[in-house]
């Protein structure tokens, strides 16, 4: 189709976009793309306008420049609605967004935005075709942010910050009740909060250690089978005797039980 | 609007009884360049759909039309109504659009710059209004830069090649920039027209003498010095101060003359301060806190510092209470009585509970991996909030040096009925990996050229799957540094270290390796190789901070080899490695253990004001000589070294910017035995900018004796009358330095400076008074991507034996320490 340059210098809108779609149709997104981006403004308001956004929408999405292409075909949305290509457009949306989401252990700004743009799909087009994808990708996007969560809290356990652990697990349990994290989590708990008992002034031991029992006992109801279980007993027996030799004068009943 | 077709329908629309038809056909008119169905499209109206006349419906349709901002202008008109079927036609004016726009008069590299602030689109259409906000921001724009006459004509030309377009051209005239001739002010009686212009950091006066101080009218800017001119009063007591006018007038074509009328008012004093509301302290401390006395000039700003926030550091009330969890915290300040020029105030306070934090995140890392931020925080889970910490926690961020300090944001979110607060850091990255490229006489070798690259937030772990490199492996704060240093056969340099900070992941211990080799050789002038020394070796190291006696204080320790093969000419030269005459080739080792204790409190580190640093170093080989007498001393290398530094900042002037650095240091160097003698390494050698290269060799600590020649200041071996260096040297430095530019980017500091120092071959001469002393002058400039650059000019006040006395250049890369 000519030469490339010589198009590209070229005033002839027509000339122009013929030549972005062959380059389209061989996969050469890269000119495409520059060609497309050149006459799509001044094709606005003509029948073309409507092709050119959604084909330069894909230029850029192949060209893996997700946060560009989630825009476009969100802009393509919202100004053709009525296209037959729109359910096509919104979900490449959200899909841009899903491959623009970073490792769970970056900021997760888009991963938040993509969740809600699946979401906003799934709502708009619930019998669609690209329903399971979707649906694969919404939970593999709301993994990351547990994943995130739990990592996080688990730092704290690592650089010995119990009591900071003890409250970013509790959250994180309170947070995503669901997630496959719990078991662990709630283990590590356990861990943190037995440390910052061993740890602690005479005065807030006994306290403390009672916590280490409850939240052993909030575990082996949940998770009766856990691999974890052993040593969770190992750290619940500790604990007991802690407390036995703590002495309360009131109130050992809590202990007693088990 | 919604018209309807006098000829259509005899039954008008009804206003108040919005109606619901079916679209029975949609039109459009007036369009000689648009595609009509192109334009239904965007209307989002299809035949069909039920519609309410009047109602949004048809607003949304118009308001589609115009964000296509292709149309001069739309109405749509009812054509006719058939029972239930409603026909509509989109009636359009078509303007010509924006095909491109041209500047005239204007300087290429201001073109991007007033393209980005014009916010012309091309291909939509042209009305008046976008060519008088056109030229409105070019005009503001060329204001702000001090041109004030300048002229901005826009015509508009019909595009020859697009029907239906104009190109836009823009001319400009800049016209001359117009300067400040004369700032004077009338009606000040208590302070200064000097002290008062010295407030308006942006409107200045031109003179002559102010080579570096523009001296522009920018309208925008010259508002808030107006208001620093009036906030300079209300420090001072006259809270009534205001400016009754101010004009701005041409004394000639291109000056400009500023006038301020000021009525000053009386000046007020603080009389009686009560506080209200406050339960965990009493007005008693709280008043020692404030700092305020009764009598003291009435200052609403000093005031709100001191409750609020004081960057001078120190308590205030705010952060009496909000580092103890009291986030929810407010303090009112209520002037109850104003009696002659005596104020009296009410401090009302809501104490509120305390908050503990819950949350603790980041966001804009979309580089750097959370951990290596969350690690160095001080606000944790759990804890009590504490504006401090908060404060300190932005520090930690700051010093990583992958983050925009500017940019650096926190937000505590708080839930007053939970009693726990969020809070959210956000981060801007910025790039931090350095490349050095550079070329540079290496004394015996001549041109040395050095190719450096340094990543400082490397990440070893992403590094094994390549689709994490972006362009490399990054994000967990590690750093990679390799250095090669070449010149051609003569002499080749590789080095390569990495380090982690946080081994294990539990605390700060710094964890490195590094390995490196290094080959020189001696090379006639017809390229035969007459002798060569190949230095292999590697290190590791661990160095912690430790809590005691105090935070500043770190421990270090380092274990290197080095193994030094030697051949040719360089046996009988370096006098190691061998004791035989004939040998054609020799090698000997050397195992190190060097220990670190030192202690930092510096305020920062490029322009240091405040502070001291202190280092004691002990560098020492297993005690060969002691241990056996089958360890042949050529093969293996003996020493111990002791090393201290100290370095003191005292600010001399209020602002930090005049600051005198004094420095004391010591070194020494033996072996275990008498019978011993001190080997070739690790000597010292005085003199000059302390930069020396070739140092790799025998490991010599050359250290800085500026007004000497470079490594001059070194007692002569009389065996061999080679420059072996010292085993024992003294050196103590007084530094005045001047702060020229604070600027990150860029730091300048210009300095004087008196030092003193002397190097001794044997313990037997040591004399710490014996000194050779110098003075001079010098200059500094750091730049974030170079490092620290600078020259001295010194001038010796003694003759050390076998050199000239005579004033010296020096030059110098990267920070000295000794």
């Amino acid at each position: 189709c000519g030469d490339y340059n010589k198009i590209l210098k070229s005033n002839n809108v027509d000339q122009k976009y013929e030549a972005a779609l062959k380059y389209f149709e061989k996969k050469d997104y890269y000119r495409a793309g520059v060609l497309l981006e050149e006459v799509r403004p001044l094709l606005a308001g003509r029948v073309e306008a409507e092709k050119a956004a959604f084909l330069y929408a894909y230029t850029q999405y192949y060209e893996r420049l997700y946060a560009t292409s989630s825009e476009l075909f969100r802009n393509f949305f919202d100004t053709y609605g009525r296209s037959p290509f729109a359910e096509e457009g919104l979900f490449m949306h959200a899909k841009s967004l899903y491959y623009d989401s970073p490792d769970f252990n970056l900021d997760q700004t888009s991963t938040q935005t993509a969740i809600v743009a699946i979401q906003d799909f799934l709502n708009r087009y619930p019998e669609s075709k690209y329903e399971e994808e979707a649906t694969k990708m919404y939970d593999e996007l709301a993994a990351k942010l547990e994943r995130k969560a739990f990592e996080n809290a688990k730092l704290y356990s690592q650089m010995r910050y119990y009591q900071a652990a003890v409250t970013a697990f509790s959250t994180f349990q309170r947070e995503y009740p669901s997630s496959t994290f719990n078991e662990e989590a709630a283990y590590l708990k356990i861990v943190a909060q037995f440390n910052l008992a061993e740890e602690s002034v005479p005065e807030k031991q006994r306290e403390r250690y009672f916590d280490t029992v409850g939240f052993y006992q909030a575990f082996v109801d949940k998770y009766p089978n856990s691999k974890y279980l052993r040593s969770a007993e190992g750290l619940f027996d500790k604990s007991t005797k802690q407390l036995e030799r703590l002495k309360a004068p009131t109130n050992t009943a809590n202990v007693e039980q088990k | 609007q919604v018209n309807l077709n006098p000829s259509g329908t005899n039954t008008p629309l009804d206003y108040a009884n919005p109606k619901r038809y079916q679209i029975g056909g949609i039109t459009v008119s007036g369009a000689k360049y648009l595609d009509p169905n192109t334009l239904i499209s965007i209307t989002g109206l299809k035949i069909g759909d039920p519609i309410t006349v009047p109602g949004e419906d048809l607003g949304k349709a118009l308001n589609r039309l115009w964000d296509q901002g292709i149309i001069g202008d739309v109405e749509v008109y009812v054509t006719k109504i058939e029972g239930e079927k409603i026909y509509l036609d989109f009636f359009l004016t078509e303007r010509p659009r924006l095909s491109r726009f041209v500047f005239n008069g204007v300087k290429k590299g201001q073109e991007d710059e007033l393209t980005k602030k014009i916010d012309l689109i091309r291909g939509r259409v042209v009305t008046d209004a976008l060519m008088n906000t056109t030229k409105n921001a070019v005009q503001k724009y060329y204001l702000e830069k001090g041109f004030m006459n300048a002229k901005v004509n826009i015509i508009p030309r019909p595009d020859s090649v697009l029907a239906n377009s104009v190109v836009l051209n823009i001319n400009v005239d800049r016209g001359d920039k117009v300067k400040i001739d004369d700032i004077t002010f009338i009606g000040n009686e208590a302070i200064p027209d000097k002290k008062l212009r010295s407030k308006m950091k942006n409107t200045k006066e031109k003179k002559f003498y102010k080579v570096l101080t523009a001296s522009k009218f920018q309208p925008s800017k010259f508002e808030d010095d107006k208001k620093a001119v009036i906030d300079y009063y209300n420090s001072q007591g006259y809270r009534d101060a205001e400016i009754i006018s101010d004009s701005v007038y041409n004394t000639s074509e291109d000056r400009l003359g500023v006038q301020l009328r000021i009525n000053e008012g009386q000046k007020y004093y603080f009389r009686n301060i009560t506080w209200r509301g406050n339960y965990v302290y009493d007005g008693k401390q709280l008043a020692s806190v404030l700092g305020i006395e009764r009598g003291d000039a009435y200052s609403k700003e000093r005031l709100e510092k001191r409750l609020q926030y004081d960057p001078a550091g120190g308590v205030d009330i705010s952060s009496l209470y909000m580092d103890d969890g009291y986030l929810f915290f407010r303090v009112d300040p209520v002037e109850v009585a104003v009696e002659g020029d005596s104020i009296d105030i009410e401090m009302r306070i809501y104490e509120g509970a305390q908050a503990r934090i819950k949350d603790v995140t980041i966001s804009g890392n979309s580089k750097t991996s959370d951990h290596v931020v969350l690690r160095e925080l001080y606000t944790v889970p759990g804890q009590k909030f504490s504006r401090t910490n908060l404060i300190n926690s932005q520090r930690e961020i700051a010093g990583l040096g992958y983050f925009d300090p500017e940019q650096i944001g926190m937000n505590p979110i708080p839930n007053e009925a939970e009693g726990t607060v969020d809070i959210k850091y956000s981060v801007v990255e910025k790039p931090n990996d350095q490349i050095t490229l550079s070329g540079g006489w290496g004394g015996p070798y001549g041109l040395v050229g050095t190719v450096g690259l340094v990543l400082n937030n490397f990440s070893a772990r992403k590094a094994t799957d390549f689709r994490n490199w972006r362009p490399i492996p990054s994000g967990d704060g590690q750093r990679l540094a390799l250095n090669i240093q070449a010149n051609g056969l003569r002499y080749q340099s590789y080095s390569l270290s990495f380090t982690e900070p946080w081994l294990g992941g539990r605390r700060r211990n710094s964890f490195s390796v590094g390995v490196n080799k290094t080959i020189s050789r001696s090379i006639t002038g017809d390229n035969r190789e007459q002798g060569a020394i190949v230095i292999n070796g590697a290190s590791i190291s661990l160095g912690r901070r430790l809590r005691k006696p105090d935070n500043n204080f770190s421990l270090s320790h380092s274990l290197s080899y080095n193994q030094y093969i030697t051949s040719g000419d360089f046996i009988n030269y370096y006098q190691f490695g061998s004791s035989d005459p004939n040998a054609t080739q020799a090698s000997a080792n050397s195992i190190s253990f060097i220990n670190t204790l030192s202690r930092s409190s510096l305020d920062q580190l490029t322009f240091p004001r405040r502070g001291s640093s202190l280092s004691l170093s002990l560098n020492v080989t297993p005690p060969y000589s002691r241990l056996s007498e089958n360890f042949d001393k050529n093969k293996w290398i003996e020493f111990h070294k002791w090393m201290f530094d100290a370095s003191w900042f005292t600010p001399l002037s209020a602002g930090g910017k005049f600051v005198l650095n004094t420095r004391a240091h010591f070194g020494f160097l033996n072996t275990f035995s008498d019978k011993r003698d001190v080997g070739p390494f690790e000597r010292f050698k005085l003199g000059g900018s302390g930069m020396g290269v070739g140092n790799f060799i025998v490991g010599t600590e050359f250290v800085g004796l500026r007004g000497y020649e470079d490594q001059s200041v070194s007692p002569v071996d009389p065996k061999t009358g080679q420059n072996t260096g010292g085993i024992a040297f003294t050196k103590y430095v007084a530094e005045a330095r001047f702060l020229v530019s604070p600027n990150p980017a860029a730091t300048v500091f210009v300095l004087g400076f008196a030092e003193a120092g002397n190097n001794f071959a044997s313990y037997r001469n040591y004399n710490p008074f014996k000194l050779y002393r110098s003075a001079g002058v010098g200059a500094r400039i750091f730049m974030s991507a170079f490092g620290l650059l600078g020259f001295d000019y010194g001038i010796p006040f003694d003759t050390y034996p076998g050199s000239e006395k005579k004033g010296q250049f020096h030059f110098m890369i990267g920070q000295q320490i000794r």
